[in-house]
This record gives C-alpha cells, sequence and structure tokens, in this order.
C-alpha cells in the first residue's frame, strides 16, 4: 500500500481527539495534537470582538475627557481610588487558579482541574458581590442621566461587570460539565473559559485605571 | 486509517448516512449544513435585495421629473435610510458573507463544514430575525428615517420622537451579532480546518478576500454596536453621550460609526474581490499574476480602511493637524486596490479569456470598480471634498463602488457557481442579455449623478425645483434605474428557467483550478469523499493529486468515515494536528434566534423585565445547546 | 532555536510589526491632534509629538522591511509555490517586503504634514 502523508504526518499518527472520554486518554490524545486547538481560536475571535467593544468605551471615556475643561466635571463625584483598584488586582489573581486548572485538565488530573476553579470561583463571587452593592450605592447619588461622565462611566463599569457575570456562568457550567467527568470537548472548553478569564482580569485592570485616572491624573 | 476493510463504494454509502440531514421542512430548519444554509441565505438576501430596489425604484420615480409627488418628504426619509440599511446590512454582507462565503470556503479548503457548525445556523437566524425585525418597523410606520448614517442630533429623541430610530440602533446592534459569529466562524475556518498540506501560500485568494472581511467585520461591527448603545440609552434612558449642554460630544457619533462605517465599505467590496479572483483563473485558464501581493493587498485594504475614517468628516471643522493623517492614509489605500486591478487585467490579457457571462460581469466590474475609485481618490483632495460632500456627486461614487464592485461580482459569481451548486448549466445567451442590460442601465443609471451632482444638487432631498438644470439627468437616471431592473429580473429568470430545464453540468464544466470542481454537483453533504491531496494554490489543476485521491478512496485512506469526522491542522503550515467530531443537526439555533428576537422587541417596546425574561432563556438555551457533546450524538 | 524557527519569527515580525506600529501612530499621532485642538488641550507641542511619532514609527518599518529582505534572500532556493514552511514564509516576504513601504510613506506624510500645518487651524 501506498505510504500517504497529509500535512507532514500520516492519518494513523494522528489524534481522533473526540475520542477522549476519560481523563487518562484526554491527556494522551491532547500530548499529540499540534498547535492551539480549535476552541483556541474560537475564545480568541470572542475576546477580539469583546476588546473591541470595551476599548471602544475606554476610548469614548478618553474623548469625552479631552472636550471636558474640567474632569470629573464640577458636580460629579470623585471616582475612589484604593477600593477599586485593590479588588481588581485581587480578581487579577484568579488567573493564576483558571491557568492552573487548564494546565491540570491538560494533564489529566480531573479533581484538582475542579478543585482549582471552585478557587477561583470563590474570589470572583465575592469580587462581583461587593462591586453589585457598590454600583448600586453609587446609582443612588449620581445617575447616567445626570451628564456625559457618568453616562461613560455607568456604561464602561456596567460593561466591564456584566463580562465578569458571564465568566462566572462559565465557571459554573464548566463545573457541571466537569462534575460527569472529563472529556476532550470539556478539555477545551476549560481552556478557552481560562483564556476567557485572562482577559476579564487584564480588562477589568484596563477599566478600573481608565475610571481612577480621573482622581489621580 | 480505516480500521474496516470496505469496497469504495461502500465506504462513500456510509459517509452518506452518516452525513444524511434530517428530511423536509424540520432538516432546512434544523440543518448545520453549511451550503444549505448558504442557500438559506441566498433566497433570504435576494428577498431584501427585492425590497431594497422596490425603495429605489420608488425614489427613482419621485425624482423623474422636478416637483413631483409621489411620495412625501416624511416617507422619502424613510425610503432612502431603509434602502441604505437593507442593501448593505441585508442583501450585500449577508449575500457574499452568508450565501458565497458559507457555501463555498468549506469547498475551497477541503472540509465538510465549518468549524462551528451550530453556530453558522445561529448566524442565518438571528439575520432572519433581525431583517424581519427591522421591516415590521417599517411596515407599523416606525421605519427608520435619519439616514443609513443616523447622525445626532438628528436621531435624538428630541427631534426624532418615535420609535424609528430604536428600531434603527436595535436592527443594527441585532444583526451585528450574526456577522460577528459569522466572521469569527469563518477564521477560525479558515486557519485551523483546511486540508492537510493547504499551507497559506497554497490557500485560495478567495479564502484571503473573506479572511480580510471577516477580521474588518470582527473588529468594525464591536465600533457601530457601541455607537448604537449610547444612542439607544441617549433615546431611552437620558444619557448624555452627543448631547453638548451636558459634556457629551455631537462628533462622537460621526467618529464611531465612521470608524465602523469606512471599514464597512471594504467589507463590502473586497469578498466580490474574492469571487473575481476566483473567476478569472478559470475563465481565462490562467494562474493569477502576482499571487503574494493580491493574497496581501485584500488583507491591507481592510486594515489601512480602519485609518481612513475621518475622510467622511472633512467639513465637521476637524483641526488640519488631526486631519492630515486622514488625507494620507486615504490616498495610500488605493495603492492595494491598484495592485489587484493590475493582477486582474493581466491575468485576463496573458491568458486565453473566455468571455462567458461571469467574465462579462468580472469585466464590467472591473470597469464600473476602477471608475468609481478614481472618483474616491478625488475626495482625498479636502478642498474638492467640501465642495462635493452632501451632494450626488457622493452617491455616484459610491454606488459605482457598491453595486459596481459588490454586486456586479455577485451576479458573475451566481452564474460561475450554478452549475456547481445546481448541477445544471445555466443559459449562456440570456446570461449576456441580462449582463448588458444591467451594464447599460447601472452606467445610465449612476454616472449623470456626477454631472448633477457638481451642478449642485444635494443628496437625499425628495424633490427639486423645475429650473436649476437637473431634471434631464434625473430622468435619465431614472430610466436607467427601470433599465437596471429589468436586466436583473432577465438575470433572475434566466437562473430559474435554467435550474428548471438546464442541461446537466457535470462536476467541472470550466475547468476551475479549486478544490470545489473536484467534487460532484451539486456537492454531497460531506463534500468530500476523502480529504483532498493539495500541494499547490490551484489543486484542480494538478491532476496527480486528484489521481492520488481516487486511490485513498480505494485504500481507505482519509475517508474519516468513522462519524462526522474533520481533520484540524495547524494554523500557517496546514500540518496535519488532530480528527474533531463535528455538531450535526440541531434546534437550537432556531430556537435562540426566535429567543434573541423576542428580547429585541420587548426592547424596543420598553418592556425591559420582559426582554430580560427572554434574556434568560436565551442563556437557558445556551445551556440546552452545549448539554449533548458532538460525541455524544 | 533552529534556524528555520528563527526565520519564521522573522518573517512574522515582518508582517505585523509595520501594520502594528502604523497603527498605533495613527491612532495615537490623530488622537493626540485632535486632543491638543479641544477643550482639555494644551501641553506638550504637537510638532514634538508627531516628530517622535514618526521617528519610532520610521525606525520600526524599516526594521520590519529588514526582516522581510532577509527572510526574502534566506529562502532564495525556493519559491512560493513551495512545501512549508519555506514557500510560506517566502510568499509572506515577498508580501510585505512591497506593502511595508505603504506603511512607510503613509508615516512620513502624517508626520511632515503635521509638522508644516498651524496647528488648530479648522479644515
Amino acid at each position: 500500500m501506498t505510504d500517504y502523508i497529509f500535512g507532514g504526518r500520516r492519518e494513523g499518527e494522528v489524534p481522533r481527539t473526540h475520542e477522549g472520554r476519560n481523563p487518562r486518554d484526554v491527556s494522551h490524545l491532547a500530548s499529540q495534537r499540534l498547535g492551539v486547538p480549535v476552541a483556541w481560536w474560537g475564545i480568541a475571535m470572542l475576546v477580539a470582538s469583546e476588546a473591541t467593544l470595551m476599548f471602544t468605551f475606554i476610548g469614548t471615556y478618553y474623548y469625552l475627557r479631552s472636550k471636558t475643561p474640567v474632569w470629573p466635571p464640577v458636580g460629579d463625584p470623585e471616582p475612589h481610588v484604593v477600593v477599586p483598584l485593590i479588588l481588581a488586582g485581587v480578581l487579577a489573581t484568579t488567573s493564576l487558579p483558571m491557568q492552573l486548572a487548564s494546565m491540570a485538565a491538560r494533564a489529566g488530573r480531573l479533581v484538582a482541574t475542579r478543585r482549582l476553579i471552585v478557587l477561583a470561583l470563590i474570589v470572583q463571587c465575592g469580587y462581583i458581590s461587593y462591586e453589585m452593592w457598590d454600583y448600586q450605592h453609587e446609582l443612588q447619588t449620581t445617575t447616567p442621566s445626570h451628564d456625559a461622565y457618568e453616562s461613560i462611566y455607568y456604561v464602561l463599569l456596567g460593561a466591564d461587570h456584566g463580562h465578569v457575570w458571564i465568566g462566572i456562568l462559565l465557571n459554573v457550567w464548566l463545573l457541571a460539565k466537569l462534575g460527569r467527568g472529563l472529556t476532550m470537548y470539556r478539555l477545551n472548553a476549560t481552556i478557552a473559559v481560562t483564556w476567557y478569564w485572562h482577559f476579564v482580569n487584564l480588562l477589568t485592570l484596563f477599566v478600573i485605571g481608565t475610571l481612577t485616572s480621573a482622581t489621580l491624573l | 486509517m480505516a480500521t474496516v476493510e470496505l469496497p469504495a463504494r461502500e465506504r462513500v454509502e456510509r459517509l452518506e448516512q452518516m452525513w444524511q440531514g434530517k428530511p423536509g421542512i424540520l432538516g432546512w430548519l434544523t440543518t448545520t449544513d453549511h451550503k444549505k444554509i448558504g442557500l438559506l441565505y441566498f433566497w433570504t438576501t435576494l428577498v431584501f435585495f427585492a425590497a431594497g430596489g422596490a425603495e429605489a425604484l420608488t425614489m427613482r420615480t419621485q425624482l423623474a421629473h422636478a416637483n413631483n409627488n409621489v411620495v412625501g418628504p416624511a416617507t422619502y426619509d424613510e425610503l432612502f435610510t431603509m434602502h441604505g440599511v437593507t442593501m448593505i446590512f441585508f442583501f450585500i454582507i449577508p449575500m457574499t458573507t452568508g450565501a458565497f462565503g458559507n457555501y463555498l470556503i468549506p469547498l475551497l479548503i477541503g472540509a465538510r463544514d465549518m468549524a462551528f457548525p451550530r453556530m453558522n445556523a445561529l448566524s442565518y437566524w438571528i439575520f432572519l430575525t433581525s431583517g424581519l425585525f427591522l421591516y415590521i418597523g417599517f411596515a407599523t410606520g416606525n421605519g427608520p428615517n435619519g439616514a443609513w448614517f443616523g447622525f445626532t442630533p438628528l436621531t435624538e429623541r428630541a427631534f426624532s420622537p418615535t420609535r424609528a430610530e430604536d428600531f434603527y440602533t436595535l436592527a443594527l446592534i441585532f444583526n451585528g451579532i450574526s456577522s460577528s459569529l459569522g466572521s469569527a466562524n469563518f477564521i477560525v475556518t479558515m486557519f485551523k480546518l483546511r486540508a492537510p498540506g493547504m499551507s497559506f501560500n497554497r490557500m485560495p485568494t478567495f479564502c484571503y478576500a473573506f479572511l480580510a472581511a471577516s477580521f474588518g467585520l470582527l473588529f468594525a461591527l464591536p465600533v457601530l454596536t457601541a455607537d448604537c448603545i449610547y444612542l439607544y440609552l441617549d433615546r431611552i434612558v437620558g444619557t448624555h453621550f452627543f448631547d453638548p449642554a451636558h459634556g457629551g460630544s455631537v462628533l462622537l457619533w460621526q467618529h464611531l460609526f465612521w470608524i465602523f462605517g469606512h471599514p464597512e465599505v471594504y467589507i463590502l467590496i473586497v469578498p466580490a474581490f474574492g469571487i473575481a479572483t476566483s473567476i478569472i483563473p478559470a475563465m481565462t485558464q490562467r494562474k493569477l499574476v502576482a499571487y503574494p501581493l493580491v493574497a496581501i493587498a485584500e488583507l491591507l485594504v481592510v486594515f489601512i480602511g480602519f485609518g481612513v475614517w475621518a475622510h467622511h468628516m472633512y467639513t465637521t471643522g476637524l483641526p488640519t493637524i488631526q486631519v492630515v493623517f486622514f488625507g494620507a492614509a486615504t490616498a495610500m489605500v488605493v495603492i492595494p486596490s491598484s495592485i489587484q486591478v493590475f493582477s486582474w487585467c493581466m491575468s485576463m490579457v496573458t491568458g486565453r479569456a473566455r468571455f462567458k457571462t461571469p467574465l462579462l460581469f468580472i469585466a464590467g466590474f472591473i470597469w464600473m470598480f476602477v471608475n468609481g475609485g478614481l472618483t474616491g481618490i478625488m475626495f482625498v483632495s479636502i478642498p474638492f471634498d467640501q465642495q462635493v460632500h452632501d451632494t450626488y456627486f457622493v452617491i455616484a461614487h459610491f454606488h459605482y463602488i457598491i453595486f459596481g464592485a459588490a454586486v456586479f461580482p455577485i451576479f458573475g459569481g451566481m452564474y460561475y457557481w450554478f452549475p456547481k451548486v445546481t448541477g445544471k448549466l445555466y443559459l449562456e445567451r440570456p446570461g449576456q442579455i441580462s449582463f448588458w442590460l444591467i451594464f447599460v442601465g447601472t452606467n445610465l443609471l449612476f454616472f449623470p449623478m456626477y454631472i448633477v451632482g457638481l451642478l449642485g444638487m444635494p443628496r437625499q432631498i425628495y424633490t427639486y425645483p423645475g429650473n436649476m438644470g437637473w431634471t434631464a439627468y434625473n430622468l435619465a437616471e431614472t430610466i436607467g434605474g427601470f433599465l437596471t431592473a429589468f436586466g436583473i429580473l432577465v438575470c433572475v429568470g434566466n437562473l430559474l428557467v435554467s435550474y428548471l430545464r438546464g442541461l446537466p453540468s457535470g462536476p467541472d464544466p470550466w475547468l476551475g483550478p479549486t478544490l470545489e470542481w473536484a467534487t460532484s454537483s451539486p456537492p454531497p453533504e460531506y463534500n468530500f469523499a476523502v480529504i483532498p491531496t493539495v500541494t499547490s494554490a490551484y489543486p484542480n489543476w494538478d491532476p496527480e493529486d486528484r489521481e492520488e485521491d481516487v486511490r485513498k478512496l480505494a485504500d481507505g485512506v482519509m475517508v474519516l468515515e468513522e462519524g462526522h469526522e474533520q481533520p484540524v491542522v495547524t494554523t500557517a503550515d496546514g500540518n496535519f494536528s488532530e480528527v474533531i467530531e463535528m455538531p450535526h443537526s440541531s434546534p437550537w439555533p432556531p430556537t435562540l434566534g426566535l429567543c434573541l428576537g423576542l428580547v429585541f422587541t420587548f426592547l424596543v417596546l420598553e418592556k425591559f423585565f420582559v426582554a430580560g425574561i427572554f434574556g434568560a432563556l436565551c442563556l437557558l438555551s445556551l445551556v440546552g445547546w452545549h448539554a449533548k457533546e458532538p460525541q455524544e450524538a | 532555536m533552529t534556524r528555520l524557527r528563527k526565520l519564521s519569527l522573522l518573517q512574522w515580525f515582518g508582517l505585523f510589526a509595520a501594520a502594528g506600529i502604523w497603527l498605533a501612530q495613527h491612532g495615537i499621532g490623530q488622537g493626540m491632534a485632535e486632543a491638543r485642538c479641544s477643550a482639555a488641550g494644551g501641553g506638550i507641542s504637537n510638532d514634538a509629538v508627531q516628530i517622535v511619532l514618526m521617528i519610532v514609527a520610521g525606525v520600526v518599518i524599516l526594521a520590519a522591511e529588514a526582516a522581510s529582505v532577509v527572510v526574502f534572500r534566506a529562502t532564495s532556493d525556493a519559491s512560493y509555490h513551495s512545501p512549508p514552511p519555506v514557500g510560506r514564509m517566502r510568499m509572506i516576504a515577498i508580501a510585505t517586503m512591497s506593502t511595508n513601504l505603504i506603511f512607510l510613506v503613509i508615516i512620513l506624510l502624517d508626520g511632515i504634514a503635521s509638522i508644516l500645518d498651524v496647528a488648530c487651524r479648522n479644515s
């Protein structure tokens, strides 16, 4: 029979990754694939789109600021600095357990994967709980319809919180899936959700940095 | 390697059974087959094309004579707004990307489907529901009327108190989700699902064009979404993004709109460039001149196009030290387009051109595109731009580009791929007649607009006085419009009759160079019985590789019939990475499309709690969607 | 790192560096020009900002061009039809050698026009 080689490999050398239905097989098959999985590119596309949206909001903030001699305008409270920056930093640290969860899943260590995601989720839920309280507390002082500064403040911050919420829902869904075992699909999902969280954590730093710049700069 | 020893015919039968969709209407509703989705897009966009065309002909009838009263000013405002929004968002983008892109890209790269088949279906259902959403607004007297670019403060609630502009903002956000999902799907498909061995230097130029358009959509649409969110919030919640009295900026709308809007117009024409670069090698039996430069030019024209937006704002009083950036980029963005025009012309001149209907439309496209492009370069000059801004000169320019550079290749592509999609040959003589009717009609329709624009006729006016010297030109344009419409009817009629009575085409009537011609017409649901061997950018012109495919089928190699299997490769070099399982029929895409439609419906009705309930249902639909993994299906 | 891997990195640098630096120069340059002439403007001279942007962008683009030329010359035994990775690298190098010059011209036009122009005059 002819020795067929495609893209540098024979068909028999290439993993049929959909056959990975337990941690050992998943780990073995994942180690044989080249490059990043399709799911990685999928989440990269989502991140590109959402990053553009959020950086449009950030750009709007600076654009409106460039048109306004005093910022925040007179009558608007200056944003808090210390607590938001610390909390953004705390949220950013959840990238570590998420990345470790991703690596554990690739190595077929399902229990470790679940525990690390739970750890990240606890911190993320703590973060968003405080932020929800703070957001509604601020709304009792000023509203988005007060002026353009408040409009962009609440939209930018609210959009960031929305992305954190989506990440939390993804983590809950992922834990539910991983509760039934590890398949290649669930490994890919773990990798994708991890990258989503790296994006959200970095984004939150930019957003809080932008909003607190009104006080700092 | 196949684990079961089966003769080739039995392997093919196994593939047929594995990939067969559900029968009847249910099959179409739950399909995830890129070809069926492409056809759904095709017919739906034709309906929107007819709607946009009817709006155009009504306007032309109104403008045929001075002081006419076919429609009043309010209706006229709705007509030009709906015409622009319909043609851009509901005809050209979904026709090029949704219909042509969906149907052809997996075939061109030797794949069995798109990377995310269910998301592909979702793109279609969202497109359909967003179009219905917009037109329900139109039908209920809430048609948007602030022009397709919706400038503030006209579109703020103070000056547009009805729901019309709410429909506008929400429809654009809604439709944008469809295109964003589609573009993500195209990029991942072209990066990861090419046949092993198809490296970047062996990828068809059609794919480079669609990569460019997809990246353009991916990065441009969120900017429009942000702009529309601001306008929606200004109108509904009372925010002040565009209100200078409270620290906002009217020009913020324009900046953001054109940061989206200019890449958008390149996104309209670049897929059509891809169609042209597919037709020319086949019809001239010659490899494309300067393939590497054409490939990068397609990407570059969209990329530089992100930096020219303020050339739409030369009359807004921006400082010249800012505006120079846009003049420089606008001047240089011509170069990638010119590289492509050079390549097309040289390929035709140095090849053995067969001027069948598809190549006629491409020749017409080149004429129209160069014409419109030359007037585009004229806009680089700020003083000239300020003189002709908001006149019919601008309308002439962009219709030469959009009709000429987007719609002509669409017609050419319809004729070119008609045999592949239907398995029949179209009738050549009526095809050529349809081309000449459309070509003469569009030039008669749009060329006088240059003249009447230079004579001072503003755009978006519902009538004009009789003593301006514009009347004869407008009458000529109206005649041209109806001639064009007649030509389009001849084209559509020809394709319909050919579908019913055309001769069988066989798999490859054109001796085409790309992989879609290496499979049957129409292609089977799984596209290729074996994943094709690829060793060049013109794989169907490599007979040794096609013979190897026959041997592979006999030996059971790369048939991948143990499920809905698809190879995955590394991005740049097409090295064989893994074999994955693809999802098949699913009810979740139309379900989610419907739920999302209801979210937007209740948003426009300002019933936010109910909209939230349907939003939660959307999330539940997503959970249901992912409940069953592809390997469990 | 193997020779092919180094060439590949140079090839990607040649593709993305010029495009990326133009995007940055364009966004920052026109944004700072508008801010300079807005209500909250003032501060650093626009000429100084634009000269720095032009020089930095110009250097990066020339480096990208040099990288493309290096890859083109190192793959002279092959053609852009050749199998990957060499064929792919050569094709992209051919493309970027030509098109990086477009970015160079744009940033030179931007910088020179900004300096020669009168600040904050309406267009």
